[in-house]
């Protein structure tokens, strides 16, 4: 084998990390009120896109699902924080103990819709996201119906209380890292490798000792779980929870956002939601053809890079690697004439 | 010697077609056995039902003098069936090392959630490095899979197979493509599982310099049936055998 010399940390790496720390500076500097706020959403939103990436990136299954378990999230906070049912649980317990939920949720339903298999699952999934909203719609006992839920008490860590957008913003970021690290790892351990096999070819991922309906229920579940997680922050921050939010068109959103950003990559996926989230603010003039925008920049990404932005990325990176490792080489056989 | 993979009467078909017909016949450790036939003659289904891919109609497997014919094939994976394809199989969009890993995953078989927390492929570039030696060529794990040429590949899948030390090796159609240089290469791997781990193998080929070189036991199938089992030299002079790759005279 090549002995290469590793170097600890690539200069892309570099790029992204003072790219974040400027993003993490600056932004809580520039923006308040309702800005902050659509920077936190959107920050919420790349961790529910972080399940997309794990199941349609990695794993090569289209779901629409992640949405659904935002909802259950965000509804299983609301009721226990409102004191609608007559009792008030701890809110950072509640919000702990939301991804367990749903994550519980989605491992049943998992189980159930992976019987199906590719575009059979997907549709079950739309389904699932169209039953779940109707759901959220009519249910007054669980959603409040139209009306929704409010009074939702402000989230409160040991004593500390996240009661301005600027502190949410800070704890969203951390949330967003975690589960950031979190998918990197899972990309290079067992269940990351199980997952890319099955989506490059089922029959060979069988013959090495992949249980391919297991890895996919237990993928569509953390999936689930990140949803989860989502539709707690989201009902905490706003304080306010109400069915509009779970239609199968904003589900769609964070399918947008995964493919623009570059949906089996960790960076991409943050700057397609973030991107996505706030093109509406960013173009406000431009309103009428948001929807025209959105998908045209969709369709011209998938024919000119599939990988989406963060693809754009590193293909460059590796261009510039190349264009370096050329020039070495070039040098390396002067010396060698002379 | 006890076989550790033995075929007991399988029967499938599809449809009309009869691709596996009452097939019996074993497989012993540390032992390269062929099995060749005419194309069509059921060659690949018999490796997917050995793998579990297919289900037989009729007749069982056994692996280890152990029923395995309701294991699924994630199950006979890991309880040591390892299998290489006619065209690569690889993670496309992987590194190598990613690639051979998911061999050496089923090693440790860790679960998701402990593989979560470990190192991962304890002891793989020790016994890789010996692999690669027999192989003859070099690589670096950062590549990725689709900087190889296409035989290279097709001996790594046989290297990613041996890294998940199995007991039983089927593999299909490894000299296909491949250059002189290569096909030594592959028969020095393939002589190694057999001989220095005591892999039982199955080999699928066409090439019949490779067959009759490294086999010392030869199945012939056609139309889904065993025709012939012998060594090499009794097949080469098999006259059925012979019939049924240069088919027969119609005036007979």
């Amino acid at each position: 084998m090549k002995n290469t010399k590793k170097v600890l940390i690539k200069p892309s790496t570099i790029i992204l990390l003072v790219a974040c720390a400027l993003f993490i500076v600056f932004i809580p500097l520039r923006y308040s009120g309702y800005n902050l706020m659509l920077y936190n959403t959107a920050l919420i939103y790349a961790i529910v896109v972080f399940g997309l990436s794990l199941m349609l990136g990695m794993g090569g299954q289209l779901t629409f699902a992640g949405l659904a378990f935002m909802g259950a999230g965000t509804f299983y906070v609301a009721n226990l924080c409102s004191g609608r049912w007559g009792f008030w649980v701890n809110n950072s317990l509640a919000l702990i103990t939301t991804p367990i939920v749903t994550g519980l949720l989605g491992f049943l339903i998992g189980s159930v819709l992976l019987k199906l298999k590719g575009t059979y699952f997907t549709f079950s999934t739309i389904a699932l996201v169209q039953v779940a909203y109707s759901f959220y719609q009519n249910s007054r006992p669980i959603s409040g119906g139209p009306d929704g839920i409010s009074n939702i008490a402000p989230l409160r860590i040991l004593g500390f209380e996240f009661n301005n957008y600027k502190r949410w913003f800070y704890l969203l970021v951390v949330l967003v890292i975690i589960v950031a690290l979190i998918i990197e790892r899972i990309r290079r351990t067992r269940f990351g490798r199980s997952l890319a096999a099955i989506r490059d070819n089922e029959t060979a991922a069988l013959t090495l000792g992949i249980n391919v309906y297991r890895t996919k229920v237990i993928a569509f579940a953390i999936t689930a779980m990140l949803g989860g997680l989502a539709g707690g922050l989201y009902a905490m921050q706003g304080r306010f929870a109400g069915s509009d939010m779970f239609t199968f068109e904003r589900s769609t959103l964070f399918i947008i956002m995964g493919m623009i950003g570059g949906i089996n990559n960790t960076f991409g996926v943050v700057i397609g939601s973030i991107l996505v989230a706030m093109l509406p603010e960013w173009l406000r003039s431009l309103q009428r053809y948001l929807q025209l925008i959105y998908g045209l920049s969709v369709i011209v990404l998938m024919i000119f890079m599939p990988m989406g932005l963060a693809g754009i990325g590193s293909e460059m990176c590796k261009r510039i690697k190349r264009k370096i490792t050329g020039i070495h080489a070039k040098k390396a056989l002067e010396e060698a004439k002379k | 010697m006890n076989s550790i993979l033995r075929l007991d009467g399988l029967d499938k078909r599809f449809g009309g077609v009869v691709a596996a017909d009452n097939i019996t016949f074993s497989v012993n450790p540390g032992t390269v056995h062929g099995l060749i036939g005419p194309n069509g003659a059921g060659k690949s289904t018999l490796m997917n039902l050995i793998s579990g891919i297919y289900t037989p109609d009729k007749g069982k497997v056994f692996f280890d003098e152990k029923d395995i014919t309701d294991v699924p094939p994630y199950e006979r994976a890991r309880m040591g069936i390892a299998r290489t394809f006619q065209a690569p199989r690889f993670l496309q969009r992987s590194n190598i090392r990613d690639n051979l890993l998911l061999g050496s995953d089923l090693v440790d078989q860790h679960s998701y959630f402990k593989s979560f927390f470990s190192k991962q492929g304890r002891n793989f570039e020790s016994e890789l490095q010996k692999f690669m030696k027999m192989a003859d060529f070099e690589i670096d794990l950062d590549d990725d899979i689709s900087s190889l040429t296409y035989g290279h590949r097709k001996l790594l899948e046989i290297i990613r197979s041996m890294l998940a030390h199995p007991r039983v090796m089927l593999v299909d159609e490894p000299a296909a493509g491949l250059n002189n240089k290569e096909i030594d290469n592959a028969m020095a791997l393939l002589n190694m599982a057999a001989n220095e781990y005591g892999i039982g193998v199955l080999l699928i080929e066409h090439s019949m310099d490779m067959i009759m070189h490294i086999c010392e036991d030869i199945v012939v199938i056609s139309f889904g049936k065993v025709i012939a089992t012998g060594k090499p030299k009794e097949i080469a002079s098999n006259p059925e055998v012979i019939t049924a790759y240069l088919g027969r005279d119609t005036d007979d």
